[in-house]
């Protein structure tokens, strides 16, 4: 019995370490997973936000991003093809939140590729965006590609993705 | 003489016990069987649901008729176990391909432990290897016309004929009345495919 009670302990130590481990130095994929997530949740807005919300979410929005992003974006009714700097992201978020009546966005399957030297990946990504106003929401396949700066994993490309060509 | 008053009362009051018929229905002649019962019942539905029938719910019009917005649909991801996609199944396609440098096999497993949340729904027309094109509304494969019953909406499309890879179908909605350039339809990867959609 006391040997069944010690290998339970030694099971369940065992186990707390490894939960402990993974909290506190989560993977890179796990990491960037969180980031894109919260990059989802600011990205949405409604329509009753105030000009100083909407400029500290733009600002917070623009803080996912490197110092200069490539935009590869070919939508039916939008088509960029250069880049942009920090500013520039955070006056476009900033323009989009204020004509938009309201916007969720949703990342619903994201699927990460770490670089082996764990210094930059690509995340292949469904965008869901619920337009107000709009019936039905505009799901498009793009992907990201992201670069650990500073101890941070921030977006340096972006591009949409034909998912049937 | 109060206490002892409150004491018998308290002793004489019982619950009031449902019908047997009732009790019966409800929670069946034996509660832990009962018990057990709805339990593997919650872990089948989880299973089922969750990894082999993926319910849908269609948004959108571009397979009308026959699937109509708003309604729902169950995605067999077991359709194509043991045969290919045919030509006219309706299938689920996901969205975000994993770009993934781990092993196939891995990359499989993970994709069966992860179904996709969003996916389109579209029909298969051409299969790998083959040539398809669009002429006045009308499906060429290999140069032949398709002869396409489910397809109640006459259209006017004109597409350059587009060949197969080994590995790739040619999906396509139903709704051909829309313009083509806001449907979605094209080629699709093989291991884009879901599954297929069983309503």
């Amino acid at each position: 019995m006391k040997i069944v009670f010690r290998i339970v302990l030694v099971v369940a130590l065992a186990a707390l370490g490894v939960w402990l481990w993974t909290v506190l130095f989560p993977n890179p994929e796990k990491v960037i997973r969180q980031r894109l997530t919260e990059l989802a949740r600011i990205a949405s807005f409604s329509s009753n936000e105030s000009d100083l919300a909407r400029l500290a979410a733009a600002r917070s929005l623009a803080g996912f991003f490197s110092t200069n992003v490539e935009f590869q974006v070919e939508l039916p009714e939008f088509a960029r093809r250069d880049s942009m700097d920090r500013n520039e992201i955070t006056q476009a978020a900033f323009a989009v939140r204020s004509r938009a009546g309201g916007l969720k966005v949703k990342f619903p399957d994201i699927n990460v590729t770490v670089v082996p030297d764990k210094q930059s990946a690509v995340a292949d990504l469904t965008v869901e965006a619920n337009i107000s106003g709009e019936r039905d929401p505009m799901v498009q396949e793009m992907k990201f590609t992201l670069q650990k700066i500073d101890g941070r994993w921030l977006i340096t490309r972006v591009e949409t993705v034909r998912t049937l060509s | 003489m109060a206490q002892d008053q409150a004491g018998q009362s308290n002793a004489g009051w019982k619950q009031p016990r449902l019908p047997r018929w009732v009790r019966i229905a409800v929670i069946g002649r034996n509660p832990k069987v009962t018990l057990v019962r709805v339990a593997i019942l919650i872990v089948t539905s989880f299973v089922v649901f969750k990894f082999i029938l993926l319910p849908a719910h269609v948004e959108g019009i571009s397979m009308l008729p026959n699937y109509k917005d708003r309604s729902w649909n169950l995605v067999n991801r077991f359709a194509y176990l043991w045969h290919e996609p045919r030509r006219g199944d309706v299938v689920g396609i996901r969205f975000s391909r994993a770009v993934t440098n781990t092993p196939a096999g891995i990359h499989q497993a993970a994709n069966w432990l992860e179904p996709p949340h969003v996916m389109l729904l579209k029909r298969i027309v051409g299969l790998p290897g083959e040539t398809v094109a669009f002429v006045d509304g009308h499906v060429l494969i290999n140069g032949e016309v398709l002869d396409e019953p489910y397809e109640k909406y006459a259209c006017d499309w004109n597409l350059p004929p587009k060949e197969l890879g080994p590995d790739e179908y040619f999906v396509v909605g139903d709704n051909r009345s829309m313009s083509w350039e806001e449907h979605t339809f094209g080629r699709a990867q093989r291991s884009q495919i879901v599954g297929k959609a069983i309503l």
